[in-house]
Protein backbone atom coordinates (compact mmCIF):
# COMPACT_ATOMS: atom_id res chain seq x y z
CA UNK A 1 0.00 0.00 0.00
CA UNK A 2 2.65 2.84 0.46
CA UNK A 3 4.24 1.56 -2.64
CA UNK A 4 1.41 2.59 -4.36
CA UNK A 5 1.04 5.89 -2.96
CA UNK A 6 4.71 7.11 -2.85
CA UNK A 7 5.10 8.76 -6.05
CA UNK A 8 8.31 8.25 -8.24
CA UNK A 9 10.40 11.14 -7.49
CA UNK A 10 13.31 10.61 -9.62
CA UNK A 11 13.05 11.31 -13.01
CA UNK A 12 13.55 8.03 -15.40
CA UNK A 13 14.88 9.66 -18.34
CA UNK A 14 18.34 10.25 -19.87
CA UNK A 15 19.57 13.56 -18.94
CA UNK A 16 20.36 15.51 -22.29
CA UNK A 17 21.56 18.21 -20.90
CA UNK A 18 25.02 17.63 -22.29
CA UNK A 19 23.66 17.56 -25.89
CA UNK A 20 24.54 20.66 -26.75
CA UNK A 21 28.50 20.47 -25.28
CA UNK A 22 29.01 17.29 -27.47
CA UNK A 23 27.00 18.94 -30.66
CA UNK A 24 29.88 22.04 -30.11
CA UNK A 25 33.06 19.89 -29.34
CA UNK A 26 32.40 18.27 -32.79
CA UNK A 27 31.72 21.53 -34.39
CA UNK A 28 34.90 22.92 -33.15
CA UNK A 29 36.80 19.38 -33.98
CA UNK A 30 35.64 20.01 -37.82
CA UNK A 31 36.27 23.41 -38.18
CA UNK A 32 40.16 23.14 -36.50
CA UNK A 33 40.54 20.55 -38.49
CA UNK A 34 39.33 21.48 -42.21
CA UNK A 35 42.20 22.26 -44.35
CA UNK A 36 41.48 24.23 -47.56
CA UNK A 37 43.53 23.41 -50.60
CA UNK A 38 44.73 26.26 -52.13
CA UNK A 39 44.71 26.52 -55.79
CA UNK A 40 47.50 29.00 -56.56
CA UNK A 41 50.57 29.73 -58.56
CA UNK A 42 52.23 31.39 -61.20
CA UNK A 43 50.34 30.69 -64.74
CA UNK A 44 51.89 30.42 -67.88
CA UNK A 45 51.01 29.56 -71.77
CA UNK A 46 53.52 27.00 -73.01
CA UNK A 47 53.70 27.32 -76.91
CA UNK A 48 52.65 24.42 -79.15
CA UNK A 49 54.32 21.71 -79.62
CA UNK A 50 55.19 22.70 -83.34
CA UNK A 51 55.06 26.39 -82.74
CA UNK A 52 58.54 28.20 -83.62
CA UNK A 53 57.75 31.76 -83.96
CA UNK A 54 60.38 33.84 -85.60
CA UNK A 55 61.43 36.93 -83.43
CA UNK A 56 63.64 39.67 -84.44
CA UNK A 57 66.68 39.97 -81.55
CA UNK A 58 65.96 43.35 -80.79
CA UNK A 59 62.93 42.21 -79.42
CA UNK A 60 64.90 39.65 -76.72
CA UNK A 61 65.69 40.28 -73.38
CA UNK A 62 67.75 36.64 -72.94
CA UNK A 63 68.16 35.53 -69.04
CA UNK A 64 70.22 32.67 -68.80
CA UNK A 65 70.42 31.03 -65.31
CA UNK A 66 72.86 29.32 -64.47
CA UNK A 67 73.56 26.53 -61.30
CA UNK A 68 74.81 29.07 -58.95
CA UNK A 69 72.09 31.60 -58.89
CA UNK A 70 73.74 34.03 -61.01
CA UNK A 71 71.69 35.77 -64.22
CA UNK A 72 73.34 36.49 -67.04
CA UNK A 73 71.56 39.40 -69.26
CA UNK A 74 72.28 39.74 -72.51
CA UNK A 75 69.92 42.32 -74.77
CA UNK A 76 69.54 40.80 -78.19
CA UNK A 77 72.06 42.86 -80.39
CA UNK A 78 74.85 43.35 -77.80
CA UNK A 79 77.08 41.06 -76.63
CA UNK A 80 77.59 42.46 -73.49
CA UNK A 81 76.73 40.61 -70.28
CA UNK A 82 75.71 41.15 -67.20
CA UNK A 83 75.80 38.93 -64.42
CA UNK A 84 72.90 39.84 -61.84
CA UNK A 85 70.89 38.46 -59.32
CA UNK A 86 67.24 37.37 -59.03
CA UNK A 87 65.65 40.64 -57.62
CA UNK A 88 67.04 42.71 -59.39
CA UNK A 89 65.17 41.03 -62.92
CA UNK A 90 62.25 43.07 -61.80
CA UNK A 91 63.57 46.52 -62.38
CA UNK A 92 66.03 45.41 -65.48
CA UNK A 93 62.42 44.40 -67.13
CA UNK A 94 60.65 47.46 -66.17
CA UNK A 95 63.65 49.95 -68.08
CA UNK A 96 63.93 47.43 -70.65
CA UNK A 97 60.38 47.22 -71.57
CA UNK A 98 59.69 50.81 -71.09
CA UNK A 99 62.46 51.20 -74.51
CA UNK A 100 60.27 48.64 -76.39
CA UNK A 101 56.81 47.36 -75.53
CA UNK A 102 57.54 44.26 -78.02
CA UNK A 103 60.24 42.60 -75.70
CA UNK A 104 60.08 39.23 -74.94
CA UNK A 105 61.94 37.23 -72.16
CA UNK A 106 63.93 34.15 -72.95
CA UNK A 107 64.45 32.42 -69.46
CA UNK A 108 66.84 29.83 -70.23
CA UNK A 109 67.91 27.76 -67.32
CA UNK A 110 70.90 24.96 -66.86
CA UNK A 111 70.05 21.39 -66.73
CA UNK A 112 71.27 20.95 -63.36
CA UNK A 113 69.76 24.32 -61.77
CA UNK A 114 67.51 24.13 -58.96
CA UNK A 115 63.54 24.87 -60.13
CA UNK A 116 63.38 27.97 -57.38
CA UNK A 117 65.75 29.89 -59.28
CA UNK A 118 63.37 29.82 -62.52
CA UNK A 119 60.51 30.29 -60.30
CA UNK A 120 62.16 33.45 -58.45
CA UNK A 121 63.21 34.91 -62.16
CA UNK A 122 59.43 33.84 -63.19
CA UNK A 123 58.08 35.52 -60.16
CA UNK A 124 60.33 38.32 -60.98
CA UNK A 125 58.95 38.97 -64.33
CA UNK A 126 55.08 38.91 -63.37
CA UNK A 127 56.02 40.79 -60.63
CA UNK A 128 56.97 43.41 -62.80
CA UNK A 129 54.21 42.58 -65.59
CA UNK A 130 55.74 40.93 -68.01
CA UNK A 131 53.48 38.42 -70.31
CA UNK A 132 55.41 37.78 -73.25
CA UNK A 133 58.03 35.26 -71.39
CA UNK A 134 59.35 31.68 -73.08
CA UNK A 135 60.82 29.29 -70.76
CA UNK A 136 63.72 27.42 -72.26
CA UNK A 137 66.18 25.27 -71.13
CA UNK A 138 69.82 25.50 -71.94
CA UNK A 139 71.55 23.25 -74.21
CA UNK B 1 3.21 52.33 2.40
CA UNK B 2 3.28 51.63 -1.48
CA UNK B 3 6.04 53.50 -3.38
CA UNK B 4 5.88 51.82 -6.67
CA UNK B 5 8.12 49.61 -7.12
CA UNK B 6 7.16 46.17 -7.58
CA UNK B 7 5.82 44.36 -4.19
CA UNK B 8 5.34 40.56 -6.03
CA UNK B 9 8.05 39.00 -7.17
CA UNK B 10 7.31 37.63 -10.46
CA UNK B 11 6.53 33.73 -10.66
CA UNK B 12 7.47 33.82 -14.77
CA UNK B 13 10.94 32.65 -15.50
CA UNK B 14 13.56 35.16 -16.67
CA UNK B 15 16.26 33.04 -18.07
CA UNK B 16 15.80 33.02 -22.45
CA UNK B 17 15.10 29.41 -23.02
CA UNK B 18 18.30 27.53 -23.90
CA UNK B 19 16.27 24.25 -25.36
CA UNK B 20 16.78 25.13 -28.75
CA UNK B 21 20.73 25.33 -28.59
CA UNK B 22 21.42 21.59 -29.04
CA UNK B 23 19.47 22.02 -32.34
CA UNK B 24 21.61 24.46 -33.33
CA UNK B 25 24.68 23.25 -32.43
CA UNK B 26 23.47 20.03 -34.45
CA UNK B 27 22.05 21.78 -37.51
CA UNK B 28 25.65 23.69 -37.93
CA UNK B 29 27.31 20.64 -37.33
CA UNK B 30 25.20 18.75 -40.16
CA UNK B 31 25.49 21.70 -42.86
CA UNK B 32 29.77 21.79 -42.38
CA UNK B 33 29.52 17.40 -42.03
CA UNK B 34 27.37 18.10 -45.70
CA UNK B 35 29.51 21.07 -47.47
CA UNK B 36 32.81 19.23 -46.71
CA UNK B 37 34.65 17.71 -49.32
CA UNK B 38 37.48 15.53 -48.97
CA UNK B 39 40.60 15.65 -51.76
CA UNK B 40 40.74 12.50 -53.68
CA UNK B 41 44.74 12.59 -53.55
CA UNK B 42 46.72 11.83 -50.44
CA UNK B 43 48.69 15.04 -49.59
CA UNK B 44 52.40 14.78 -50.37
CA UNK B 45 55.11 16.52 -48.41
CA UNK B 46 57.24 18.60 -50.31
CA UNK B 47 58.28 22.15 -49.76
CA UNK B 48 56.84 24.45 -52.50
CA UNK B 49 58.82 27.47 -54.20
CA UNK B 50 57.88 30.72 -53.13
CA UNK B 51 57.24 33.21 -55.34
CA UNK B 52 55.51 36.79 -54.80
CA UNK B 53 53.41 37.28 -57.77
CA UNK B 54 51.52 34.25 -56.53
CA UNK B 55 47.78 34.28 -57.78
CA UNK B 56 44.70 32.23 -56.72
CA UNK B 57 43.60 30.45 -60.02
CA UNK B 58 39.71 30.83 -61.24
CA UNK B 59 39.27 27.83 -62.39
CA UNK B 60 36.89 25.12 -60.91
CA UNK B 61 38.57 22.76 -59.11
CA UNK B 62 37.59 19.75 -61.69
CA UNK B 63 39.59 21.70 -64.40
CA UNK B 64 42.54 21.44 -62.33
CA UNK B 65 45.08 18.50 -62.63
CA UNK B 66 47.87 17.87 -59.69
CA UNK B 67 50.78 17.07 -61.36
CA UNK B 68 53.63 16.61 -58.34
CA UNK B 69 57.02 16.12 -59.08
CA UNK B 70 59.43 15.14 -56.26
CA UNK B 71 63.05 15.94 -56.06
CA UNK B 72 64.14 12.93 -57.23
CA UNK B 73 62.11 13.31 -60.69
CA UNK B 74 59.17 11.25 -59.95
CA UNK B 75 56.25 12.38 -61.21
CA UNK B 76 52.21 11.45 -59.80
CA UNK B 77 49.31 12.14 -61.31
CA UNK B 78 46.39 11.03 -59.60
CA UNK B 79 48.11 9.10 -56.55
CA UNK B 80 49.70 7.16 -59.65
CA UNK B 81 53.26 7.21 -60.57
CA UNK B 82 53.96 7.99 -64.09
CA UNK B 83 57.31 7.87 -65.93
CA UNK B 84 58.28 10.53 -67.64
CA UNK B 85 58.00 9.30 -71.10
CA UNK B 86 54.46 8.55 -70.05
CA UNK B 87 53.15 11.80 -69.09
CA UNK B 88 52.09 12.48 -72.56
CA UNK B 89 49.73 9.88 -72.66
CA UNK B 90 48.40 10.70 -69.32
CA UNK B 91 47.53 13.91 -69.73
CA UNK B 92 46.60 13.60 -73.42
CA UNK B 93 43.09 11.83 -72.77
CA UNK B 94 42.17 13.84 -69.82
CA UNK B 95 42.80 17.59 -72.35
CA UNK B 96 40.70 15.81 -74.97
CA UNK B 97 37.80 15.47 -71.92
CA UNK B 98 38.10 18.29 -70.89
CA UNK B 99 39.95 21.24 -73.20
CA UNK B 100 39.64 23.76 -69.69
CA UNK B 101 41.83 21.70 -67.98
CA UNK B 102 44.80 23.57 -66.35
CA UNK B 103 47.83 21.37 -65.67
CA UNK B 104 48.78 22.57 -62.27
CA UNK B 105 52.52 21.74 -61.74
CA UNK B 106 53.73 21.00 -58.35
CA UNK B 107 57.38 20.35 -58.01
CA UNK B 108 59.89 20.64 -55.08
CA UNK B 109 61.92 23.67 -55.32
CA UNK B 110 64.83 21.74 -55.13
CA UNK B 111 64.38 19.17 -57.91
CA UNK B 112 66.51 20.01 -61.27
CA UNK B 113 65.45 21.93 -63.76
CA UNK B 114 65.54 19.11 -66.40
CA UNK B 115 62.72 17.52 -65.04
CA UNK B 116 60.24 20.55 -65.23
CA UNK B 117 61.57 21.03 -68.68
CA UNK B 118 60.85 17.39 -69.82
CA UNK B 119 57.26 17.77 -68.23
CA UNK B 120 56.71 21.05 -70.32
CA UNK B 121 57.67 19.28 -73.58
CA UNK B 122 55.42 16.10 -72.72
CA UNK B 123 52.49 18.77 -71.82
CA UNK B 124 53.22 20.78 -75.09
CA UNK B 125 52.86 16.84 -77.02
CA UNK B 126 49.33 16.55 -75.28
CA UNK B 127 48.74 19.78 -76.54
CA UNK B 128 47.98 20.59 -72.78
CA UNK B 129 49.45 24.10 -72.65
CA UNK B 130 47.64 26.16 -70.27
CA UNK B 131 49.91 25.33 -67.29
CA UNK B 132 50.20 26.91 -63.32
CA UNK B 133 53.78 26.53 -61.49
CA UNK B 134 52.39 25.87 -57.46
CA UNK B 135 54.11 28.22 -55.70
CA UNK B 136 53.52 29.61 -52.16
CA UNK B 137 52.63 33.27 -51.80
CA UNK B 138 55.99 34.74 -50.57
CA UNK B 139 54.87 38.21 -48.66
CA UNK B 140 57.93 40.54 -48.36
CA UNK B 141 57.72 42.23 -45.02
CA UNK B 142 60.55 45.07 -45.84
CA UNK B 143 61.52 46.44 -48.97
CA UNK B 144 64.89 46.48 -50.27
CA UNK B 145 65.86 50.30 -50.85
CA UNK B 146 68.20 50.75 -53.50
Amino acid sequence: MSMMRRRKKVSDEIPTASMADIAFLLLIFFLTTTVFDEEKGLSIVLPEAAETIEVSQKNILHLVIQENGVIRVKRGESPQEQMVQASEIASIWRLDVAQNENLIAAVKTAPNAPYRLMIDVLDALQSAGANKISLQILE
Amino acid sequence: MQQGGFKRKSKAAMDIPTSSLADMAFLLLIFFMVSTTFPSERPRRMTYPSAEATEKLDAPRKDVLHLYLERDGRVFINDASVMMEEVNNVVGPLYAENRALIVQIRADEDVAYSYVDAIQKELQQANAVRVTFYTNLERRITRERR
